[in-house]
C-alpha cells in the first residue's frame, strides 16, 4: 500500500515527529511504500538543517534525510508555514533578503496543494501532531 | 450525499490561541481553490471561530472573521457544529455567523464516515 | 471504517470530542499521552469500544505503564499491529 504522512509538531517541543518517524520505519519494514511526508504548522521545524541537539539526542532533521536517502521518501515542507517561522531555502533567503538559509534538499519548500495531492494519491494517510 | 471527493476539515482550535485554526482554514481554502469540494466541522474551542462579534487580537494577531466570511466565495458553504459542543461552550446558535448547520450527536460519526479525506486542525 | 488515534489524556476535551465522533465500525488507538488511560480502567471508553480499542506498547513502556496496563488487562499492541490496524481501517483521524 502507498502511505502518506502529515507531521505538524516541532521536534524537541512535541513527541509527534518521533512517533511519525517510528511509524514510517514500521510501515516500510512491512513492505509498504511511503510516498511522502508533508510538514505543516510547527512541523516545518523538522526541516531546519541548523538544529543542533546535544550529541545523545537524535538529530531529527538528519533522521528525515536518512529516511529519504534509504527509501526515497519525498520530504515536502509548506512554504507559507515555513517562511513565517524562519525556515528558508537558499533561493527564498535571497528573495527575502535574508543572510542565512536552513532548508536544503531533500527537503522541498512547496505549496499546500502538495499536501492535498499526497493525501489523494495515498491509500493511507496519517497525521502526527 | 456522496462525499467521496469531498475534503472534511475539522477545526478544533480557537482563534487567538495557536496558529492551527488559521493554517487549517488555509488548507480548506487551497483545496477549494484547486476545485475540491470542502466541508468544515467546528468542534469544541473551534466553534469560537464562528462567533459574530470576534475581532483582531494582540498586536499582529489578525482577525479570523474575514477568512470565515471569505469561505463562501470559495464555495465552502457547509459549516457544521455539533449541538452538544455548542451547548458545552454555553453558546447559542444566534451568537454564531449565519449559515451554520447544527449536528445532532448521531450525525457526527456519520459525517466522518461519509468523507474519505479528512484533515484535523 | 475509521481508526481514531488519540494522543492526549483520556479526560481531556479532545478525548471527549473523539468519543463523539466514533462510529460503530470504528476503532481507537491510544498513543503518546493517550496511553495514560492505562491508569484509568474505569474510563468509559474501555467498555464502550470493547474489542476495538488498543493501547500502544512502545509508548506504555517508555512511560513505565506497561505493568499497570497488563494488571488491568488492557489490550496492548505493538508497532507492528499499529501498522496492521492502518491496513484494516482505510481512514485515520488523529485527535491531538
Amino acid at each position: 500500500m502507498q502511505y502518506g504522512l502529515l507531521v505538524m509538531g516541532a521536534p524537541y517541543s512535541t513527541v509527534s515527529p518521533h512517533s511519525a518517524l517510528r511509524f514510517a520505519h514500521a510501515i516500510i519494514a512491512r513492505g509498504h511504500c511511503l510516498a511522502g511526508v508533508f510538514f505543516y504548522h510547527d512541523g516545518v521545524h523538522n526541516a531546519s538543517s541548523l538544529m543542533a541537539p546535544p550529541q545523545d539526542e537524535l538529530n531529527m532533521c538528519q533522521a528525515w534525510v536518512e529516511l529519504h536517502q534509504q527509501h526515497e521518501v519525498a520530504l515536502d515542507v509548506c512554504i507559507a508555514a515555513a517562511l513565517r517561522r524562519g525556515l528558508m531555502s537558499e533561493s527564498e533567503a535571497q528573495r527575502h533578503g535574508k543572510q542565512a538559509f536552513n532548508v536544503a534538499p531533500p527537503f522541498e519548500l512547496t505549496g499546500l496543494g502538495q499536501l492535498l495531492e499526497l493525501q489523494q494519491r495515498s491509500d493511507r494517510f496519517i497525521t502526527f501532531a | 450525499m456522496a462525499q467521496s471527493d469531498t475534503l472534511l476539515v475539522v477545526i478544533r482550535h480557537a482563534p487567538h490561541s495557536t496558529n492551527l485554526l488559521r493554517e487549517g482554514l488555509d488548507a480548506a481554502l487551497v483545496a477549494a481553490a484547486f476545485g475540491q469540494s470542502v466541508h468544515l466541522l467546528f468542534m469544541g474551542q473551534g466553534i469560537l471561530a464562528l462567533l459574530e462579534e470576534q475581532g483582531s487580537g494582540a498586536p499582529g494577531q489578525k482577525a479570523t472573521l474575514p477568512t470565515i466570511e471569505m469561505l463562501e466565495m470559495y464555495d465552502i458553504d457547509q459549516l457544521m457544529v455539533p449541538t452538544k459542543d455548542l451547548h458545552a461552550m454555553h453558546l447559542s446558535h444566534h451568537q454564531l455567523i449565519e449559515g451554520v448547520t447544527l449536528l445532532a450527536p448521531e450525525d457526527v460519526p456519520t459525517l466522518l464516515q461519509q468523507h474519505t479525506q479528512i484533515l484535523t486542525f | 471504517m475509521i481508526l481514531h488515534i488519540l494522543t492526549k489524556a483520556p479526560y481531556s476535551s479532545v478525548a471527549q470530542q473523539m468519543q463523539q465522533a466514533i462510529g460503530e465500525a470504528d476503532a481507537v488507538l491510544l498513543v503518546e499521552e493517550g496511553v495514560t488511560a492505562a491508569l484509568s480502567p474505569s474510563w468509559t471508553a474501555w467498555k464502550a469500544y470493547h474489542s476495538r480499542i488498543y493501547i500502544l506498547a512502545e509508548d506504555l513502556l517508555a512511560r513505565g505503564l506497561n505493568g499497570i496496563a497488563e494488571a488491568n488487562e488492557l489490550p496492548v499492541i505493538g508497532m507492528d499491529e499499529f501498522v496492521t490496524l492502518t491496513e484494516k481501517y482505510a481512514q485515520t483521524v488523529t485527535w491531538y
